[in-house]
């Protein structure tokens, strides 16, 4: 994956104790931690735990990152670390003897770990690609987003917008997103094949990138 | 089709948004509250002592205790030099430092002044009464050693 710029430079402000940077990098990755924890599971009291740890690990150790880029794998395999460490501080899989963690055999949930990853990265960029859109695009696209997405002419209702006029719009405002920094950064070598955006599932490794 | 994008059409970038949004809402804002708190840890100097057990955890201890007994709240700190045990006990919280030895223990409660207390030479002390709200300890060694445990609630 290529580096994303504002990561590393949101690293580097937070590095200088800047709280404004270092809440927007939680906001940026809180959904990679969360969703992570969800996969193993866990309570919420356990995922509040986690995160706390996530966190506090991160901003005692944000300083002696060497790879700012590399946050997202770090924060993942932090993440996992510690949804087995409150797995085993319950004991629950005593029985099954989990070996310590530095010791964990690459697994499955390795795989997946990755794969939560790459599309936590995606989606942060498409947040943040949205929310520099121009006001009218970003209204124009969340109507047709909700469920159930509005008819036309009740769009055109609620923006004022000539019902003719949607469509072209939509494509521009949409054109627009898809060339933003933020995507470029994430999905130049993502999306040789195109992106099954539903399906976080365990995939083959993709082959050959030719055209 | 974007030159730069490839594969994605409109209807997929559409898709991809709706997703994206989707996921962080599934986040709750105190998940998300909390790790911004953690902040305030920026530049203090200590180790993190995480929580490596805790009774109300241990399924197996509760089914081999009888249940007056499994009211007991036993909890573990550890952090990479120290262990920090406690105990909840009738009417203060027991604790002790491991390896043992003198340590000064300040008990930070999340809304109210903090409180420094001394333990014996062993490590031992007694924090009284129970902190009500959500804390954590702080501990310093005689040798110098910074711990510092997360947010605990009893």
């Amino acid at each position: 994956m290529r580096d994303d710029p504002s990561v590393i430079a949101l690293v580097a402000r937070v590095g200088d104790g800047d709280q404004e940077a270092w809440d927007e990098l939680v906001e940026r990755y809180a959904p990679l931690v969360w969703s992570i924890c969800v996969r193993y599971r866990l309570s919420r009291q356990d995922i509040d735990d986690v995160g706390q740890s996530v966190w506090l690990l991160l901003i005692e150790q944000i300083g002696k990152l060497r790879e700012p880029a590399a946050l997202p794998g770090w924060l993942a395999t932090t993440t996992r670390r510690e949804c087995l460490r409150v797995l085993r501080a319950g004991r629950r899989y005593d029985h099954e003897g989990l070996p310590p963690d530095d010791q964990m055999p690459p697994d499955p949930s390795a795989t997946m770990i990755e794969q939560e990853v790459i599309v936590a990265e995606r989606n942060a960029a498409l947040r943040a690609a949205f929310a520099e859109l121009p006001q009218p695009c970003r209204e124009l696209l969340s109507l047709l987003m909700s469920d159930p997405a509005p008819a036309y002419a009740e769009i055109s209702a609620r923006l004022g917008m000539a019902i003719g006029s949607i469509g072209p719009t939509r494509a521009r405002c949409l054109d627009r997103l898809r060339r933003s920094p933020h995507l470029v950064a994430v999905l130049d070598d993502q999306a040789g094949d195109g992106i099954e955006v539903d399906d976080i599932e365990i995939k083959e490794p993709r082959g050959e990138q030719g055209d | 089709m974007s030159k730069v994008t490839k594969g994605w059409d409109d209807e997929e970038v559409l898709a991809a948004l709706q997703q994206a949004l989707r996921a962080q809402r599934a986040v709750p804002p105190e998940f998300i509250e909390a790790g911004k708190n953690a902040f305030a840890w920026h530049n203090i100097d200590a180790e993190l002592a995480q929580l490596t057990y805790d009774s109300t955890l241990d399924s197996a201890r509760e089914l081999s205790l009888r249940a007056e007994a499994a009211s007991i709240r036993a909890l573990t700190f550890t952090s990479a030099h120290l262990t920090i045990e406690l105990e909840v006990a009738q009417d203060s919280l027991l604790g002790q430092i491991i390896p043992a030895q003198p340590a000064t223990i300040r008990i930070q409660p999340r809304e109210d002044a903090e409180i420094t207390l001394t333990t014996d030479e062993i490590g031992c002390f007694s924090i009284q009464p129970i902190p009500a709200g959500q804390f954590r300890l702080h501990c310093r060694t005689a040798a110098g050693v910074d711990a510092l445990t997360g947010w605990i609630t009893l």
